[in-house]
C-alpha cells in the first residue's frame, strides 16, 4: 500500500471505529504529505461513515454510533475543507434540517442527519421545536439545495403545511427542494401538502434525497 | 416518597449539562455498562424466557442504571438525580391499585405477575392513532366501548377543529382538545358504557396549554379517567409535560406516563432497550409520580413492537417489573401491518401473549405504526382483548412456543407489511359490522390460535 493508500484508509478506518483522534490526525497528514483533499474526503472519511450507515441500516450499530461518526466526520472535515476551493467541494448537497415548532422529538431527526451525513450530505441541524421561518432564513443563509423537516405527531404535523406555505409566500419555494417526515407523516401526506419528497427509513431518506438533487441539476 | 416540588428543585438545581452529551457520555456508556455488568444477553432461540434470573437482573441493572443516570431536564438543562432510598421509598409507596371509570363500569387496576390467572385490564381503542374525521371518530369510540372486555378506552386523535388542521399551542388545539372529550364521552353513552374510562384523555392534547383547558368537568372528564403524559426518549422530561402530569395530579386523578424507547436508537440493541424499558417505570414513578405506566418499546425503523427481539424485550422487561415491583404496567401494541390483513392478526396475538404471560396488562393498540388516518378499526381491539383473557393463565414456556410459531407467519413481511383497509373500506359504519372479508379473516386468525392451543373464553 502507497503512502496515499496508507492515510485514506487511516481516514476510512478510523470513522468506522469512532477514534477521533486518529481521524484528525490523519487529516493533518493529508495536507503535511500534499495528498488531494477531496480524494481523501471521498474515499476515507466518507466511506467510512457509509459502512457505518450500512451497518445502522442491517441494526448492526445504532444511532450512538452514527452520531458520534457523524460528529468525527465533522472534526475530520474541518481540517480538510479550508484547503479546497468552493467549487471542488466533494459534498453531495447542503440540507438544513429540524423538528417543526410545537413539536420536542428529535430522535427521527437525528436518524436522518445523521444518515445524510454519511451519504455525502453538509448538514445543518436546527434542532427541535423550529419556527417555519427559521428554516427559510437558514436555507437562504447557507443557499441550501434541501429543507427537511420532521413531525412525530398528528397534532404537529401541521406545521409541515405551514413551512411549505411559508417558503411559498415568501417566494422561495422553487429555490429549496422540501422534505417531510416524521411519524405521522405519509406520501400521501407529503403529496397534499406540497412537498417534493417523502421517505419512511432514514437510509430511503437519504437516497431519495440524491435523486432528488441529481434531477434538479439536470434540469 | 419525594414529592413534585423536590423533583422540581432537583430540576432546577442538578447538575447542568448538555442534551447532547447526556445522550452519548452519559446515558449510552452507563447502559451499556449495566448490560455487560449484569451479563444480560439477548437469546434468539427464545421469545419468552421462563428464566427468572434473567428478570431480576434486568431489574437490578435498570435500578443501578436510573439511580446513576437519572433524568434530564430539557428546559433547565440538568440532571434530575435520586439516592437509593428516595428510589427504593418511590417504589415501596407507589400506588399498587386505581380506581377507574364510574358506576357499573367503574374497575380497579391491579398488578399482575408473569403466568397469572387474573385476567389483564383490557385498556382498547386507537391508541391516539389520527382520524379524518368527529364522525369517523365518534363511529370507532363507540365500537370500541361496545367490546364486553373493554375496561377502558384509547381514543383516536382528531387532525382538525372547526374546519382547519390543528396546531399545537394554539386555540385549534384546544378546541380539538374538548371536542375529544365531548365526543368520546357521548360516543360512550350511545354504547351504554358511559362510566368507562377514557385512559388517554386526551390524545388531540398534544400542549399542556389545552390539556389543562380541555380538564374543565363541563367538557365531560372525571378524576376516574386515566390521564396520559409522554417522557420524551432517552430519559428526559420538559416542562410542558410536567405541567400536563402535574395539573392531573393536582386534581387527585391518575397518572399514565408512556415511554417509548427504540431498539436501535440511544438505548442500542434488545438488551439495552430491555433495561431502558425497565428503568423507564422508575423515572415514570419518581419523577412524573405515575399512578400506572404504559412503555411501548418500538423499532427504529419499522415503528412496531411485534419483531422478535421487540417482543423479547417486551417479556423481560415486562417480567423483571412484574416480579420486583407492584408497578401497574401494560404495554402498548404497535403493530406494522393494517387492518384486514392476517399479518396483523398474528402481530397482534403474538404481543398480547407475549405482555399477558409475562405479568403486563395491555392496551391495544397503534395499528400500521400509526401513521395512516383511519387505518383502524374496532375487530383489532377486540380480537387483542380476546386473546389477553385467554392467554391469562398460560404458561411462559407454552406461550414461547405459540408466540414464535405465529412470529414466524409474519416476520419476513415486516419491513413491507400490508397497509391494509381504511375503517370505511372494511367496516360498515351503519350496522356497527365488520365486512364479510374482515369476519372471514378473523375467524381464520382465531381457529389458528385455537389449534396452537389457545382457549378462547368467547367464541
Amino acid at each position: 500500500m502507497n503512502e496515499k493508500e496508507v492515510v485514506i484508509e487511516k481516514l476510512r478506518s478510523g470513522v468506522i471505529a469512532c477514534h477521533k483522534k486518529a481521524v484528525i490526525e490523519a487529516a493533518h497528514e493529508v495536507i503535511k504529505k500534499g495528498l488531494d483533499p477531496v480524494e481523501a474526503i471521498e474515499r476515507g472519511i466518507s466511506e467510512g461513515m457509509r459502512v457505518i450507515g450500512d451497518r445502522f441500516e442491517k441494526m448492526e450499530v445504532y444511532l450512538p454510533e452514527m452520531m458520534i461518526a457523524a460528529n468525527i466526520v465533522e472534526a475530520g472535515l474541518n481540517v480538510l475543507l479550508p484547503e479546497i476551493q468552493k467549487e471542488k467541494l466533494p459534498m453531495k448537497g447542503k440540507v438544513v434540517i429540524g423538528t417543526i415548532k410545537g413539536d420536542i422529538h428529535g430522535i427521527g431527526k437525528d436518524v436522518v442527519a445523521a444518515m445524510l451525513r454519511a451519504y455525502g450530505f453538509d448538514v445543518y441541524d436546527l434542532g427541535v421545536d423550529v419556527p417555519v421561518s427559521k428554516f427559510c432564513e437558514e436555507a437562504n443563509k447557507v443557499e441550501a439545495d434541501i429543507i427537511a423537516i420532521s413531525a412525530l405527531m398528528s397534532s404537529t404535523i401541521g406545521g409541515q403545511k405551514d413551512a411549505i406555505d411559508f417558503l411559498e409566500e415568501m417566494g422561495v419555494r422553487r429555490r429549496f427542494i422540501v422534505m417531510v417526515g416524521g411519524g405521522a407523516a405519509s406520501p400521501e401526506w407529503a403529496r397534499m401538502i406540497g412537498a417534493d419528497g417523502y421517505a419512511k427509513t432514514a437510509a430511503e431518506a437519504s437516497k431519495f434525497a440524491l435523486e432528488l438533487i441529481k434531477e434538479r441539476r439536470e434540469r | 416518597m419525594v414529592s413534585f416540588m423536590d423533583v422540581m428543585e432537583k430540576a432546577v438545581t442538578g447538575k447542568p449539562c448538555l442534551a447532547r452529551d447526556f445522550e452519548l457520555k452519559i446515558f449510552v456508556p452507563k447502559l451499556r455498562e449495566v448490560v455487560k455488568e449484569y451479563n444480560i444477553k439477548y437469546d434468539s432461540t427464545t421469545i419468552i424466557p421462563s428464566d427468572n434470573s434473567l428478570a431480576d437482573d434486568i431489574f437490578e441493572a435498570a435500578f443501578d442504571f436510573f439511580l446513576e443516570v437519572g433524568a434530564y431536564c430539557m428546559d433547565t438543562e440538568r440532571i434530575i438525580r435520586f439516592d437509593e432510598n428516595e428510589i427504593k421509598k418511590g417504589l415501596k409507596e407507589a400506588p399498587s391499585k386505581a380506581l377507574l371509570g364510574e358506576g357499573k363500569d367503574a374497575r380497579t387496576l391491579t398488578p399482575r405477575k408473569p403466568e397469572d390467572k387474573t385476567p389483564p385490564w383490557c385498556f382498547l381503542g386507537a391508541g391516539g392513532v389520527p382520524v379524518s374525521s368527529e364522525k369517523i371518530f365518534s363511529s370507532l369510540v363507540e365500537g370500541y366501548a361496545s367490546i364486553p372486555e373493554a375496561n377502558s378506552i384509547t381514543t383516536p386523535a382528531l387532525t382538525s377543529a372547526g374546519g382547519l388542521r390543528i396546531r399545537p399551542r394554539s386555540p385549534i388545539e384546544m378546541l380539538g382538545a374538548i371536542r375529544n372529550a365531548v365526543l368520546a364521552r357521548e360516543a360512550l353513552r350511545r354504547a351504554g358504557r358511559s362510566g368507562l374510562p377514557i385512559m388517554n384523555t386526551l390524545a388531540t392534547a398534544e400542549s399542556a396549554v389545552a390539556l389543562t383547558m380541555a380538564l374543565h368537568p363541563r367538557y365531560g372528564l372525571r378524576t376516574t379517567d386515566g390521564y396520559l403524559v409522554a417522557v420524551m426518549d432517552p430519559f428526559k422530561v420538559d416542562f410542558d409535560r410536567l405541567n400536563k402530569a402535574y395539573a392531573v395530579l393536582s386534581l387527585g386523578a391518575p397518572l399514565g406516563i408512556c415511554i417509548s424507547p427504540l431498539l436501535g436508537g440511544y438505548s442500542g440493541g434488545a438488551e439495552g432497550t430491555a433495561v431502558a424499558n425497565a428503568a423507564y417505570h422508575l423515572l415514570a414513578t419518581l419523577v412524573s409520580q405515575a399512578t400506572w405506566h404504559l412503555p411501548f418499546p418500538l423499532h427504529i425503523k419499522y415503528v412496531c413492537n411485534t419483531t422478535p427481539e421487540l417482543l423479547w424485550l417486551i417479556s423481560v422487561s415486562g417480567q423483571a417489573i412484574s416480579r420486583n415491583t407492584h408497578l401497574l404496567s401494560l404495554n402498548l401494541n404497535y403493530t406494522a401491518a393494517g387492518p384486514c390483513t392476517e399479518m396483523c392478526l398474528h402481530e397482534i396475538a403474538a404481543s398480547v401473549i407475549t405482555s399477558v404471560v409475562s405479568g403486563l396488562s395491555i392496551e391495544a393498540l397503534g395499528v400500521t405504526g400509526g401513521r395512516y388516518e383511519d387505518n383502524m378499526t374496532p375487530v383489532e381491539p377486540r380480537f387483542s382483548a380476546e386473546v389477553a383473557h385467554a392467554a391469562a393463565g398460560v404458561g411462559r414456556e407454552d406461550a414461547d412456543s405459540i408466540v414464535k410459531q405465529l412470529v414466524n407467519k409474519y416476520v419476513d413481511k415486516i419491513a413491507n407489511p400490508p397497509v391494509g383497509k381504511r375503517y370505511q373500506e372494511c367496516f360498515d359504519i351503519s350496522r356497527m359490522v365488520p365486512s364479510r372479508e374482515y369476519i372471514g379473516i378473523y375467524d381464520k386468525a382465531k381457529k389458528e390460535l385455537e389449534d396452537l392451543g389457545i382457549a378462547f373464553k368467547r367464541k
